[in-house]
């Protein structure tokens, strides 16, 4: 979080940052106050919490990731679980269609002792499990996994929303491969993933690079971009060593080729 | 310079006829042992049927010993007129010894009392029969051996020698029927309760305008049990309703604690949820169509299609029937008479030691209060923790254990 009070931008500054990003604002229009102290949950990504500008997941805030499947949402969801954790907080995983692994979970840093894992039956359902979960102000960091279900109904989500706003403790992740449409219009903040390469070592895949991409903030300015690794297995604990020999390798190529996967860092 | 030391007295009660029965109620017992705590603070529940009482220094007010046994015997009796062996001696053993030598003055007497005076030692017990040690068949035998057949001759051995014949337990033996026995009473902790109660004049309309009351009687309750640091690990709501059973329900809490909010939200959600029951319980018996899930228990809402013949019975009259289906109509708000809040099975608070050095335990702590106010509103099963147990096999389910929360 930036307290630096020579860090915060004028009004000129961000206007024409958003120009330079191809943002244009209406003319006479006013831009919304930034929030340069509101409180966030570390993403587990330090490129993608300056992306963010709030220093993280906004708390008090419902945020989508909007990611096709396999490119790595939930590994990212799962590396802000473990960074909450590290700073001392409680969280939860609301698992639609019983998709998640804990070993995978423990092995990406995820401390199954304060990890809370809920089943609920339907996206309805899933949704009012997190207004409640949010309203108790205890969890740091919650995901939303709504798997291959279609998205909630619009006015349950605006309920969680204000819910978590009203708590104002709680950051909320929402992972909606196919719903992101009518998720995205009520979120406070919506990140695009589109992979980039994947990482290999020799002709063994040990990873991704993923395009982060903040389309829309409501706290901050949108725009912001950042490139994440994201590592198969150990995620933000790769050894450095075998990081620094991944050489990225075209999707393209990949796709034409598929590699044969091995367990390289078991 | 001398100093007075007071002798313990103690004073062992059996009652023959709880005794004799293999499967004799406690509950008399655990009566006369309530009444007893009026005689001495320190009461020990032996056995079903056998009763020690600290009597050391009870004398200036009850008077002598043998008065003090009869207060015991008459306050026992209330409870349940059953005959009683009193005896008396400065240890557990020659107590409870006394008491098996206690002798009925005449047929049909309700209580028969012996004592051992003070410093009663070897000389009072040295021609008993060693019979009445507690010693194993195996143990008699060698004794019987060896031609001790009473006290006196045991007593008698050097330590060391009986210590190489029959051991530790040989020694122990020794030292009883020396009149040594070094085992302290061990006073029972009553199990208690508090409780308070409001009634409503007139009665209150619905069950959820009890909530404030609640939370005020949960205030009034954990501020006297805080007064003498004990925490409640559950609690007894009783509503009396008018025109309308009572309704009881028993929570127990994730942990003893003197939280009031917490205590009277988990409490106001288990009656939300006893109330719901009631009122979709008929719902699965007919066929019909699903039409969502009900908001108690997650049951699945079906309507009954008018004119079908499918349900095994018809619906009740209260329901209403439509061109579509039938809905039960909702029961009327029931009117609260009075309420009680009874909190048992009280602790030391302080037993919990992870939560009072890290903070996220003792958040954790907390959010397991909001889980079952969860658990109550959709049912067991949502909420789980994951352990994890073989993380290097093959498949995936048998790496982790999903665990569900309050089970």
């Amino acid at each position: 979080m930036r307290t630096d009070a020579a860090a915060a931008p004028s009004l000129e500054t961000a206007l024409e940052t958003l120009r330079a990003r191809g943002l244009g604002m209406r003319r006479g229009s006013e831009p919304a106050p930034l929030e340069l102290t509101r409180p966030s949950v570390p993403t587990g990504h330090p490129a993608l919490d300056v992306a963010l500008g709030t220093g993280g997941w906004p708390r008090g805030a419902l945020t989508l990731l909007d990611a096709r499947t396999g490119s790595g949402a939930t590994t990212l969801a799962l590396g802000t679980l473990a960074a909450a954790q590290e700073a001392g907080g409680l969280t939860a995983w609301l698992d639609l269609d019983g998709t998640l692994d804990p070993a995978v979970a423990a092995r990406l840093g995820v401390s199954l002792e304060w990890l809370l894992i809920a089943r609920p039956h339907d996206p309805g359902e899933a949704v009012e499990l997190a207004a409640w979960l949010a309203r108790s102000g205890l969890i740091d960091a919650l995901v939303l996994d709504l798997g291959t279900h279609p998205a909630p109904d619009r006015r349950a989500l605006d309920r969680l929303g204000s819910l978590l706003a009203r708590s104002g403790s709680t950051s909320a992740l929402v992972l909606a491969p196919t719903g992101g449409t009518v998720v995205g219009a009520v979120v406070g903040v919506r990140v695009a993933l589109h992979r980039t390469a994947w990482l290999g070592v020799g002709r063994d895949l040990v990873g991704q690079r993923v395009h982060a991409v903040v389309e829309r903030h409501r706290w901050w300015l949108a725009g912001g971009s950042a490139e994440l690794d994201l590592w198969f297995g150990e995620g933000r604990r790769i050894d450095p060593l075998l990081a620094a020999r991944a050489q990225p390798i075209d999707p393209v190529e990949v796709a034409a080729e598929p590699p044969v996967l091995r367990v390289v860092s078991a | 310079m001398r100093r007075s030391i007071t002798r313990t007295r103690l004073l062992a009660l059996v009652w023959p006829e709880l005794r004799a029965a293999e499967a004799a109620p406690t509950r008399p017992f655990e009566r006369m042992l309530d009444a007893l705590d009026d005689l001495s603070p320190r009461v020990e529940a032996v056995a079903n049927g056998v009763a020690l009482v600290d009597m050391t220094g009870l004398g200036p007010m009850w008077g002598t010993e043998r008065r003090i046994a009869a207060r015991a015997v008459m306050l026992t009796r209330a409870v349940a007129p059953l005959t009683v062996r009193c005896g008396i001696g400065d240890n557990r053993w020659l107590a409870t010894l006394a008491a098996r030598l206690a002798r009925f003055d005449r047929p049909g007497a309700p209580a028969a009392f012996h004592a051992f005076g003070v410093h009663a030692g070897r000389a009072e017990l040295r021609d008993l029969p060693l019979a009445l040690l507690p010693a194993d068949l195996a143990t008699r035998q060698r004794l019987d051996l060896f031609g001790l057949t009473r006290m006196g001759q045991l007593a008698d051995l050097p330590r060391s020698a009986v210590g190489a014949q029959f051991g530790a337990a040989g020694e122990r033996l020794q030292a009883l029927a020396r009149g040594h026995d070094p085992r302290p009473i061990v006073p029972r902790r009553r199990p208690e309760h508090v409780e308070a109660g409001a009634t409503f004049e007139p009665a209150l309309e619905g069950i959820g305008s009890v909530g404030l009351t609640l939370r005020r009687l949960a205030a009034e309750l954990c501020d006297r049990l805080r007064e003498r640091h004990l925490a409640p690990g559950r609690a007894t709501l009783v509503l009396r309703l008018e025109d309308a059973p009572e309704l009881r329900v028993a929570q127990q809490f994730p942990q003893p604690a003197l939280e009031p909010d917490w205590i009277a939200r988990l409490l106001i959600s288990r009656l939300e949820a006893a109330a719901r029951a009631p009122f979709f319980s008929y719902t699965n018996q007919v066929g019909g169509n699903r039409v969502g899930q009900s908001s108690s228990a997650n049951e699945p809402i079906q309507i009954y299609v008018a004119g079908s013949q499918e349900g095994p019975r018809q619906p009740p009259d209260s329901v209403i029937t439509t061109t579509v289906g039938t809905w039960r109509e909702p029961p009327p708000e029931p009117r609260v008479a009075s309420v009680l809040l009874q909190f048992d099975r009280l602790n030391d608070p302080a037993s919990r030691q992870l939560p009072a050095f890290e903070a996220r335990a003792a958040r954790w702590d907390e959010l397991r209060w909001s889980l079952e106010r969860i658990r109550h509103r959709f049912g067991p099963g949502r909420l789980r923790r994951a352990t994890a147990e073989r993380p290097t096999a093959a498949l995936p389910e048998h790496r982790s254990r999903l665990v569900d929360i309050g089970s």
